[in-house]
Parts: C-alpha cells; structure tokens; sequence
C-alpha cells in the first residue's frame, strides 16, 4: 500500500534526512536562478514547479575534479590521492525527467547495474561509482510540465519513478505528498522515517492524467529507428545552421556525460583534473594535426542528435534524451532539439 | 596581525633594455634592498602582456610589480605606449573583480636608476608587507564574508502598438526583393522560436521562405554573429540588424574580419528589446535608435524611457563595496560559470579562430570550470572586449548561469570612455584604442 506524508511534514522529513545522510542538495533559488545546491537549512529548498536551469548531474559527475594530485622534485613524481568524496548525500527535488537521466550515467560509468563500490570491473569509474553509492535520489513528480517539457514525447511520465529511490506525488486537494519507495533505498528512508508517513488509498493516477495532459509536445516515433539511416540525408545543414557551437546544451543536460581530462598545475606540482566536455565545440573533435572529422557545426549538432536518439539505445539500450526541455529553453538561439527529431523522422 | 613575519612574494616583470639594466646597476653598486622581489625580464614592456600580472596572482604572487623604460625611451620606440594603455584598463578591470589595487605597482625606471630601482624595491616590499598574505586564493572566496547580491531593477517594457508590424511587412519585402533580385543568397533575420514569447535567428534563401521572418520586441539576438561566417548557400548575406547590433559590423569592419560591401544590412529602427520579460537593461537608456551604416532603415526609432542607465547604478554599487566585498560578489556569480562558452559563441566580437581559452601551450586560463578556471576565463573575455564590446548584450543573454558579464564589459568600455575619448562601434575610421597611443596619454598610476 502506497504511503501518504502530509504537506506540513516535508520540511520535517528533509531536516531529518538531513540529520542522517552528510549532506543535502535540493532546488535553492540564487541570483534570480533554480539551481541544485546543498543545503544548510531545510528552509532555503524551494518547491516551485519546473525544472532547475542545470540537473543535478553534478552531485554524481562534478563538473571539475581531481583525479589524483602530484608533486614533482627532481626527477621524481610523488602522486597523492585525491580529496575525499563528499560522502552520504540525499538529494531532494529530482524531477523524473532528471532521475531517469540516472540511466544513462549508470550505463557508461557504472554499467553494472545497481553499482557496488567493492566489486566492480576496471574500467568502470571508481569517481563515479563511489558517489553513486552513496547516493540516494528523493524524486519529486511534476504537477505542472512548462513549454519545454516534453518528458511523454520520450516515453516517459512527469510522475514517473524511473531513476528515484523514493518518489513524492504532490496531491494538493488531498494536503499530501504520495510517497513510493522504488528502491531499497527507498524503503529504508520509509522505514527510518515511519513516523511521519501513513498508509493511504489515494492514488496519483488522476495528476499524472493533468500533468501528461499538460505537454504540447508531439511524441517522437521509432526513436532510433528512422535515425538510423540518416546521418547524410536530411537537411543537418538547413537545421543547424544557426548552432552557435557552445556547450550550454551539453552541460544543462542530465545525460550528457563527456569530459575532457588535462594536468592542472606548475613546475612543482598540479593536479590531474577530469571537468565535463561536449561535442558542440569544434575543440571535442579537432586533431593534433589540424583535421577536425566533425569539421562543421551542423555535423556537430547531427552528434548531438545521433548520440542521444542512436548510438545510445543501440549501444547500451538506454534513451538519451529524457524530455527535460533544458537545452531548448538554454539555447542562446533556440535550437530546439525535439522539434528537430520530429522533422527528420516526421 | 602578521606583518612581522610575513614575507611577500613579488614578482618583476621589467624591461631589458632600462629597467632590467638599472636593477644591475642597483646590483652591482651593492645597493641594499629586500630580496623578496623576483625578477623576469622580458625584452619590452611591450610584451609584457597583462596575462603576465593576472598568471602571477593566479600562482599566489602577493604583489606585482611591472617596469620599463620612460616615455621616449623605449628601445622599440613605442612599447612601453602601448603598454601604458593596456595596463591603464587591465588595473582597472583588476580593482573591479576586487584585487586591491595597492598590490599592482607600476613604473618607469631606466638604467641610470639604480637608486630608484632600490627605494622602489623597498617601497613595494615594505607596502605589501603591510597589506598582509592575499586573503584568498586566485577564484577562491575570501571567508567569513558573504558575497553580497545586487538585484536588478528591470525596467517595465512598454512596446509602441503596430510598429513592429508594420515595420515587419516592410522587412520581408526587403528581404525578398534582395533574395529574388540575385543580389544576397541568403537572409539573416529571426523566426518565432518554440517556445512562448521567443523569436530566434532564421536563415532564409527563397523568397517563400520569407514569410517566415519576423520582427518584434523578441529579436533580441545578435545576428552580427554569423557576419563573418561563411553561409552555407553561395551568394552575399544580408543581415537584419539591429542600431547596437550594428555597432558589431563597425567592429568587424575596423578589425578587416568583414568588407562593407561583402554584407547587405537591412537596418531596423529600433524601440527596445525584452529580455525575460522586461526591457532588455542595455535599452532603458539607450541612444541610439535608429541605424547609421544600414542600407536600408526601416520605420521610425521609439525614444528611450529612460535618461539614466540603470546599469550604471549597479556599478556604482559594486564599486562602493570594500575589495573582499567586490571579490566575493564576483565569486559568487562566476562559481556558476560552466565554461560552456556560451558567451564567446554568441559574441560577434570573439572572432579568434582559436580561442585562447582552448589553448595549452602556455596554458593561460585553467581549463576545468572551477575557481581560478573560471575567474581567469572571466578576465581575459572581458580584457579581450576592452575597447571592443559594442554592449550588444549578446554574451549575457546566452549565459545559462545568468551571469551579469555586462558588468564587466560596461565597466571596461567607462575606463575606455574615460581614459582615451573612444567608443567602440561607432566610427569604422577610427583606430581601436589598444592599436595606437597618445604620447601624452594619462599615466598617474605609473611611478
Ligand atoms: S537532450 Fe535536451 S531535452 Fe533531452 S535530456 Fe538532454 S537537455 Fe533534456
Ligand atoms: S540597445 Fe538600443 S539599439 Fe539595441 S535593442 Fe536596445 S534599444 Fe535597440
Ligand atoms: S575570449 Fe579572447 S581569445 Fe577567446 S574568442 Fe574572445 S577575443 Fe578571442
Ligand atoms: S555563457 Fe555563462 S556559463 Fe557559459 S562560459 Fe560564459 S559565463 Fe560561463
């Protein structure tokens, strides 16, 4: 039976998560922005609804960290661990579209499933692996998708528990959040918190009905299917032409994951960083001999496209592109990345 | 607090050919004076390269110290000119970011100078002794104090009734005379973007495809940006523009990226743009309404709302904060920073073929978006645009992080104002500032 908190308890609940795990990250507003940030006081989390301007990637997949740290004297190279990871982290206010982003990190850095800090295989990454551990995702369903969504157009729901841990479902006619545990995870914060929640009949079939009944954006049919034998056929270079070649597209997105890795540091010593990267930069591509293979943006953009909605699903069987609507509404010129999907399969 | 043990560490940065010579004299004559200086000789203070300064507060330089020869002297006739003039901007743009400025010393020293090369070797030591360690890190905060927040008082926008339309039909024929004449292969100007209350670049090369464009109070991009492009179609390019995206083209034009006659410009009166539902802030004051380089103009400019630029006040305030203040109001803006690079792809101005951000060998901005990555990235963009920014707003609309890099720019383009009577993007003719010299040029700040 599914579990109902009451609206006056969330705050409760968080300031006693908080009290267990090291650290909170939730939506605060800064500068005028939504943004992930963890939290000192329960209070600063804002529930407004809509997206934060960037997911919370970053919780998992920083955008710049040290891989080890080294110190040169002489001839000699002494290397030093890098800093410790953050430790146990909640995070609150993962929308479904953000949490089953989860998916496709999991997929290239932990492709193991359920990822276990002790046994894993080489060539999965331990940076990731370990924060991904001690990771727990609070998603919280959307009641109100905004003009960018287009989480249904991908196959998946504004109230979908895909990537949570725990999801909540605002029911505001009922002064309740739906509670359901996905994971053991879940279930645990559930049981650690029991107090707080009780058993409910309600269900959140009706706000999923108005929240899916909220998104103006047509579905994407045979999504890696009619793609799959158009990398030279359609117009890339009528669509894309006004691709500026920046990363906010990349580094807004919850599954985008490249990085680029350089030494950071001076004639007595630096750092190895690893920090994110991304194909819409003619620098991604560009070779020590001049030859650039992506050699213009529309190729670049036709990447961006392919990766998410091909090579992905193909490669690791995950989606790309969860519908969050980020890059559309970042976009400097608002290349807009489910209306070109719709064009070239349509 | 700790100025009896602490000892700080300078760096030189001097000329070969006066100062170097006069630190010999010093040397040689067994002047005394504190050896917490380092020196690095460069062939002219011509080369020594603003980037200079800012790498040695990057590696934890306490001071910096730049040196040359006297007007007149300069062994390259006219380095250390040109050399006053980017130092007179970078100091500047440095006091804004929040390095107190009584940790940069300029000077003129020539090779007789021994004696003064001394007392000044002293003078900075003992000056920087007593200002203590820096209070933080090259892009760290200085702790225990908050980074104080300006909010932005947007202006309420208030769009004339039918102007845009009318001037919308008169736009499209243009364009589509221009394209079924032969005379440009493709049209630059916006469509309806895909999300409510938006307009967005659209490329267009038949006259059908002109119905598509639009003009209204969304077409808030720069579209200068893909002037120097080369279009996909063959045929000239003509551009919708805008009075201050037009100011780009006068860039452009100065810089020899562009011909005059390589683009058609279709020149839109302006009545202001919105961003996020407000006046665009660059509007509120802005004078210049109506095209001067396009060829044609199309409707008749709305007077400005406003006389006073309310930008202007938010610098104001910033200057009035205490450096650590300054320091952390920038901190906290640029700890968003992603390095998407946003702003340089929408700049119509960053024209490099290669950024120097991308560049590794010498390394001047830390590549990861971090701290000194981003507070590095931050100066050279905006010492970049020095003298060249036509505050177009490009770069502070494309920020994801809604980083308010407007400030930095109108800062830099007052200093410009000030110190050497030029406006950027205003007269194709006139040399750029940091491309020529006044011998008479202001220079209180140099000893
Ligand atoms: S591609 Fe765009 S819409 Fe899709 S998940 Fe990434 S940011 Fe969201
Ligand atoms: S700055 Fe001036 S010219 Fe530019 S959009 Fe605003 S009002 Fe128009
Ligand atoms: S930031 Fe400087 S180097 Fe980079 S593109 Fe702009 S002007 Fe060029
Ligand atoms: S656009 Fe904003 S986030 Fe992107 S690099 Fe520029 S300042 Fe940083």
């Amino acid at each position: 039976m599914a579990k109902a908190l009451r609206t006056e308890a969330l705050l409760d609940f968080l300031r006693a998560v908080q009290q267990d795990a090291r650290r909170l990250v939730a939506p605060v507003e800064e500068d005028g922005l939504r943004l992930f940030r963890a939290v000192d006081r329960v209070e600063e989390i804002t529930l407004a609804e809509g997206n934060t301007r960037w997911s919370f990637k970053e919780v998992l997949f920083p955008r710049s960290e040290a891989l080890f740290h080294y110190r040169l004297s002489g001839g000699s190279v002494a290397l030093q661990e890098p800093d410790q990871p953050e430790g146990e982290t909640v995070v609150f206010g993962a929308r479904p579209c953000d949490a089953a982003g989860l998916a496709v990190l999991d997929a290239v850095f932990a492709p193991n499933g359920r990822p276990d800090p002790d046994q894993a295989p080489e060539h999965e990454d331990p940076f990731y692996r370990r924060r991904r551990a001690q990771t727990t995702i609070i998603g919280l369903a959307c009641l109100e998708p905004g003009p960018a969504c287009f989480c249904t157009a991908v196959g998946l729901s504004p109230t979908g528990t895909a990537g949570s841990d725990l999801l909540l479902t605002p029911l505001p006619d009922q002064g309740v959040f739906l509670a359901e545990a996905v994971t053991e995870k879940g279930e645990r914060l559930l049981a650690a918190h029991a107090h707080l929640f009780t058993d409910t009949d309600d269900t959140k079939e009706q706000a999923t009905r108005a929240a899916e009944g909220r998104i103006q954006r047509t579905a994407l049919s045979g999504v890696g299917g009619p793609l799959a034998t158009l990398f030279e056929a359609p117009p890339w270079e009528e669509l894309a032409a006004r691709c500026l070649g920046c990363g906010a597209c990349a580094f807004v997105c919850p599954t985008c994951h490249c990085f680029d890795i350089v030494d950071e540091g001076n004639a007595a010593g630096g750092s190895r960083c690893k920090f994110w990267d991304s194909c819409g930069f003619a620098l991604f591509t560009a070779h020590t001999s001049g030859h650039n293979p992506r050699a213009t943006q529309p190729a670049r953009f036709r990447q961006r496209v392919l990766h998410k909605f091909r090579y992905l699903p193909e490669r690791f069987g995950v989606q790309g592109c969860v519908g969050c609507g980020r890059c559309i509404a970042t976009c400097p010129v608002n290349m807009d990345i489910q209306e070109v999907v719709a064009k070239v399969t349509g | 607090m700790m100025s009896d043990t602490f000892e700080p560490k300078i760096v030189a940065f001097v000329c070969n050919w006066c100062t170097y010579t006069g630190a010999d004299l010093a040397g040689t004559s067994r002047m005394q004076y504190p050896a917490n200086v380092r020196i690095i000789k460069l062939p002219c203070t011509g080369r020594i390269s603003p980037l200079f300064i800012m790498k040695a507060l990057e590696q934890g330089a306490d001071g910096v110290l730049v040196s040359g020869c006297h007007p007149g002297d300069c062994h390259y006739t006219a380095g250390n000119y040109h050399a006053r003039r980017k130092y007179t901007i970078f100091r500047e743009m440095l006091h804004f970011l929040g390095v107190e400025p009584e940790r940069l010393f300029f000077s003129w020293v020539s090779a007789a100078e021994g004696r003064k090369w001394a007392d000044l070797v002293a003078e900075v030591t003992d000056t920087v002794r007593r200002l203590g360690p820096r209070r933080s890190a090259w892009g760290e905060p200085v702790e225990g104090i908050a980074a104080p927040r300006l909010s932005a008082n947007p202006v309420p926008f208030e769009a004339p009734a039918g102007t845009f339309a009318a001037q919308a039909e008169a736009m499209r024929e243009k364009a589509k005379a221009l394209l079924a004449g032969g005379e440009v292969g493709t049209v630059i100007g916006y469509e309806q973007g895909t999300l409510p209350g938006t307009a967005r670049p659209a490329f267009v090369s038949t006259p059908e495809e002109v119905d598509r464009l639009v003009w209204n109070e969304h077409c808030h991009q720069n579209l200068a940006v893909y002037a120097a492009r080369k279009p996909a179609k063959p045929g000239k390019v003509a551009l919708v523009v805008k009075p201050c995206d037009e100011r780009s083209l006068v860039g452009l034009l100065q810089e020899n990226r562009l011909a005059r006659e390589d683009v058609v410009l279709i020149g839109m009166a302006c009545h202001g743009v919105q961003s996020e539902g407000a006046l665009a802030p660059r509007c509120a004051a802005c004078q210049t309404r109506t095209p001067a380089l396009a060829d044609p103009v199309i409707g008749e400019a709305t007077p400005p709302t406003a006389t006073a630029d309310p930008r202007l006040e938010q610098i104001a305030r910033i200057e009035q904060m205490a450096p650590a203040e300054r320091w952390n109001f920038w901190q906290g803006h640029f700890s968003r920073c992603l390095k998407c690079y946003a702003c340089r792809a929408a700049c119509s101005l960053c024209t490099c073929e290669r950024c120097l951000a991308e560049k590794a060998q010498p390394r001047w901005i830390p590549a990861p978006p971090d701290g000194a990555g981003n507070l590095s990235w931050h100066a050279v963009r905006a010492w970049h645009l020095a003298g060249r920014c036509v505050d177009c707003g490009a770069c502070s609309a494309a920020c994801p992080a809604d980083i308010p890099l407007y400030l930095l720019n109108l800062k830099l383009a007052q200093v410009v104002k000030d110190a050497f009577d030029y406006e950027a993007g205003r007269d194709p003719a006139a040399a750029p500032p940091l491309t020529t010299y006044r011998e008479d040029d202001a220079q209180e700040f140099i000893r």
